[in-house]
């Protein structure tokens, strides 16, 4: 009976072509590697995605607890035709991308989740995004929204994505904006960048274990300063400093 | 005039601060205090660039003051772009050396980071004649690049040569932990391998991503104090030897050499007269590399290098730590990074740690006289400053 | 009406200044309302350019040519550029246009292309 609703309830994954792992040379001298990460490896995103949920600052918290939830449907068979691109450094996990297909010719792009800043990681994953929406899978086109109005109007600069306005964007809603296969072929020689096949020696230990990023996104250090900062006189200007004073308020 | 010294020094990390900005330079400021043995100061000086546009308030001295209750002391904000700090320091300077005061607390602070990139970018740009430049829609990394075009096609100067500054002073500020960035780069990656120009890309051509310094959060102080103060004080005895300082036309076209910078010139060789010191006395220097080919043309200007020549030392390692002259063991702007009203006072509390012998593992060995290049507008109004230190 | 850009040219001494300024600099000798005003040659060469591609947000392009031309009557001034591949030294002639819009209004100045 269990089993039966459970076929009804689970979607059936069209067999898309894999993303073939790419890897490049970062500012710092490192090797970033590019791949797709398999259900299996959920639970170990998981562990290393859910600090940001508390890093209220850049949309980190909305995109964090977003991608955390995206993570699970995958993992739970609740999310059709979804898939999850992780950046590496020396197994080290620097940034997280995905999206899914809606139809064999239409991409949709969910979230870009850096954990290492300055060395535009986001920049390389997110081409890898779209590189596999419009090369691998062959789609036309890959909608795309953002949370982060700076970070949109970066690809928006980059790539000169084109107005859906009429086609609502999963998350939410919010006007889609479109790459399509002959903006991304403007911007390709620019931004879209790695080498394949990857060496051996690097791919196994890209696959061997997702080790957690060095030096994530973190919270404020004082959380009653960064409410100050906000010019906030009663102090809450953060989720994290009102629990803070919750908890001091039960405690008294 | 009277001698100054430096008695103390304080210094945030420079980064995103969630802190607001009178904070910000309070809490350098208190550094400052503890360090000189003081809770009390004759007058304070507040160097800032854009409290009133970016982080609406204006007034900031007053704020810092208050924060520290260290009412009823004079305060008063000095803002002279991005040489705002090293401003700072000559008003504290002549306070002291006028005798009007025996101790004057100087402190820098920006919060630059409370707007996106897009608006810190046009904020810094309003330094620039508003009808002549401004309105075309030129930035600093603007006039930075049409500079570095002449430069390269007058004296040689290539790609190369500055993306070794910007890899020599990142991996200086590894061994700063108050700098703004921990990561060192490489020429293989900025530069050499087939991804480095994605990894490295135009902010304004010529120049790159990493030929810029970042936009930082910051502050830091110093306490400035004649001599009498500074001897009982038990301090070490830094001494403020030089200032000079220079304008030059605001409109950048207008300069009739347009390679040279007169105002670094004119200014060095104030700092050195009034010092009685020449270029090759100096050990160590903080210069202005807000984009990686100032630090080139400054090391010129000031007077290290003959003119054309700052990126033959540069190749030869010189101005690495260890070498003859070494720049920026801070990691300069580009790597300790750049809160600009804070940026000069900055310098001064590298300078200071390295006179000191504090420095650690950035340590300059046996330093005794250091200078300090603030950098303002495109060159338009630049201060140069001595230090020795003594007995 | 056709618009043109001011050089400022001093009673005394001849100097011409680009931008206003309210002294010479050449001689120091006047004051206040003592230039002439010139309308500024359109005709020059490039001194020196640039793309800027991290721009303000009023300017929503993706990159933005600028550059400092020598015109022919030797003063310097700065302006956009729309050259494809420009190079040092090479002669230019500028319109004056719409160079930046601020809410409502329009500010006009230099825009140089190729001879
Ligand atoms: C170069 C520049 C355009 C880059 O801005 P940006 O692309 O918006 O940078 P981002 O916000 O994406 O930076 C992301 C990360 O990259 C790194 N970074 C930023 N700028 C950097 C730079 N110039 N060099 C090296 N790393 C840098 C930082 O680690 C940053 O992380 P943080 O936010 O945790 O500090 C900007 O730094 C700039 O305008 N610099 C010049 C500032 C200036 O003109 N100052 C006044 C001179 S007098
Ligand atoms: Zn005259």
């Amino acid at each position: 009976m269990a089993v039966d609703l459970e076929k009804i309830l689970r979607p059936v994954d069209h067999p898309y072509p894999p993303y073939p792992a790419k890897y490049m040379t970062l500012a710092s001298g490192e090797t970033l590697v590019i791949r797709q990460a398999t259900r299996d490896e959920v639970p170990t995103l998981l562990k290393h995605v859910a600090p940001l949920v508390f890093v209220e600052r850049d949309y980190y918290d909305l995109v964090a607890a977003r991608v955390y939830a995206e993570l699970l449907g995958w993992y739970h068979y609740r999310m059709q035709d979804e898939y999850v691109l992780v950046a590496q450094i020396d197994g080290e996990l620097a940034a997280i991308v995905n999206g899914r297909s809606v139809t064999g010719k239409q991409g949709m792009s969910l979230h870009t989740l850096a954990m290492r800043r300055g060395l535009r990681i986001g920049a390389h994953a997110f081409a890898a995004k779209m590189e596999y929406h419009i090369d691998i899978l062959g789609q036309d086109e890959v909608l795309v929204v953002a949370e982060s109005p700076i970070g949109f109007r970066r690809w928006m600069i980059e790539y000169q994505l084109e107005e859906r306005f009429d086609t609502p964007h999963e998350l939410g809603g919010v006007p889609s904006y479109a790459l399509t296969k002959e903006l991304f072929d403007r911007a390709r020689s620019k931004l879209v960048v790695g080498r394949r096949p990857v060496p051996e020696d690097l791919l196994a230990k890209a696959h061997e274990a997702i080790l957690p990023p060095s030096d994530p996104p973190t919270p404020p250090a004082d959380l009653l300063a960064a409410t100050r900062a906000k010019y906030d006189l009663t102090g809450t200007a953060l989720i994290l400093q009102r629990w803070a004073q919750d908890r001091s308020a039960d405690d008294a | 005039m009277r001698e100054v010294y430096i008695i103390g020094i304080g210094i945030t990390t420079f980064t995103r601060l969630e802190y607001p900005l009178s904070e910000i330079a309070a809490y350098a400021s208190m550094g400052a205090l503890k360090d000189a043995g003081l809770t009390d100061v004759d007058y304070l000086v507040v160097a800032n660039m854009g409290s009133a546009r970016i982080n609406s308030q204006s007034a900031l001295a007053s704020a810092v003051a208050d924060t520290l209750s260290l009412t009823p002391a004079g305060a008063v904000r000095v803002e002279n772009g991005p040489a705002s700090g090293a401003s700072a320091i000559k008003e504290g300077f002549m306070a002291v050396a006028s005798g009007m005061h025996d101790t004057v607390l100087v402190a820098g602070a920006e919060r630059m980071r409370e707007v996106n990139s897009l608006e810190a970018t046009d904020f810094v740009a309003t330094l620039t004649h508003p009808m002549a430049e401004y309105i075309y829609g030129v930035t600093l990394p603007g006039h930075a690049a049409m500079f570095t075009r002449l430069y390269m096609e007058k004296y040689g100067v290539t790609e190369r040569h500055l993306a070794m500054v910007g890899v020599k002073n990142q991996n200086n500020a590894m061994l700063n932990k108050d700098a703004h960035l921990h990561q060192p780069i490489s020429l293989e990656g900025i530069l050499d391998s087939p991804e480095a120009m994605t990894n490295n890309p135009w902010v304004a051509e010529p120049i790159r991503f990493f030929d810029c310094c970042p936009v930082s959060d910051g502050g830091a102080a110093l306490i400035l104090a004649s001599k009498e103060v500074a001897e009982a004080s038990g301090r070490p005895m830094i001494r403020i030897s030089g200032i000079g300082q220079a304008t030059d036309t605001l409109a950048v076209h207008e300069r009739e050499e347009p390679t040279d910078l007169m105002a670094v010139r004119r200014a060095a060789e104030q700092a050195y007269a009034m010092a009685g010191i020449k270029p090759k006395d100096i050990d160590v220097a903080e210069l202005h590399d807000a984009f990686t080919i100032l630090e080139i043309v400054e090391s010129e200007e000031v007077g290290f290098f003959e003119k054309g020549k700052g990126h033959i030392a540069l190749e030869k390692g010189e101005t690495e730590i260890g070498g003859k002259m070494p720049i920026n063991p801070s990691g300069g702007l580009k790597g300790k990074g750049h809160p600009v009203g804070a940026t000069g006072v900055a310098q001064v509390h590298e300078i200071v740690m390295q006179l000191r012998g504090d420095a650690g593992e950035r340590q300059v060995k046996g330093a005794k006289n250091g200078l300090a290049c603030n950098f303002g507008g495109f060159g338009n109004n630049v201060i140069v400053s001595t230090y020795t230190r003594e007995g | 009406m056709e618009r043109e850009i001011f050089g400022y040219k001093c009673q005394k001494c001849g100097t011409l200044h680009y931008p206003f300024r309210m002294v010479c600099k050449n001689c120091r000798a006047n004051g206040y309302f003592e230039f002439d005003t010139v309308p500024l040659p359109h005709a020059g060469k490039l001194l020196t350019f640039t793309f800027i591609h991290n721009l303000p947000a009023e300017f929503e392009v993706a990159r933005l040519g600028l550059g400092i031309v020598e015109l022919e009557n030797g003063l310097r001034v700065t302006g956009q550029i729309q050259i494809d591949d420009p190079k040092l030294g090479m002669d230019v002639v500028g319109a004056i246009e719409v160079v930046k819009r601020d809410a409502y209004d329009n500010r006009y100045g230099f825009v140089f292309r190729a001879a």
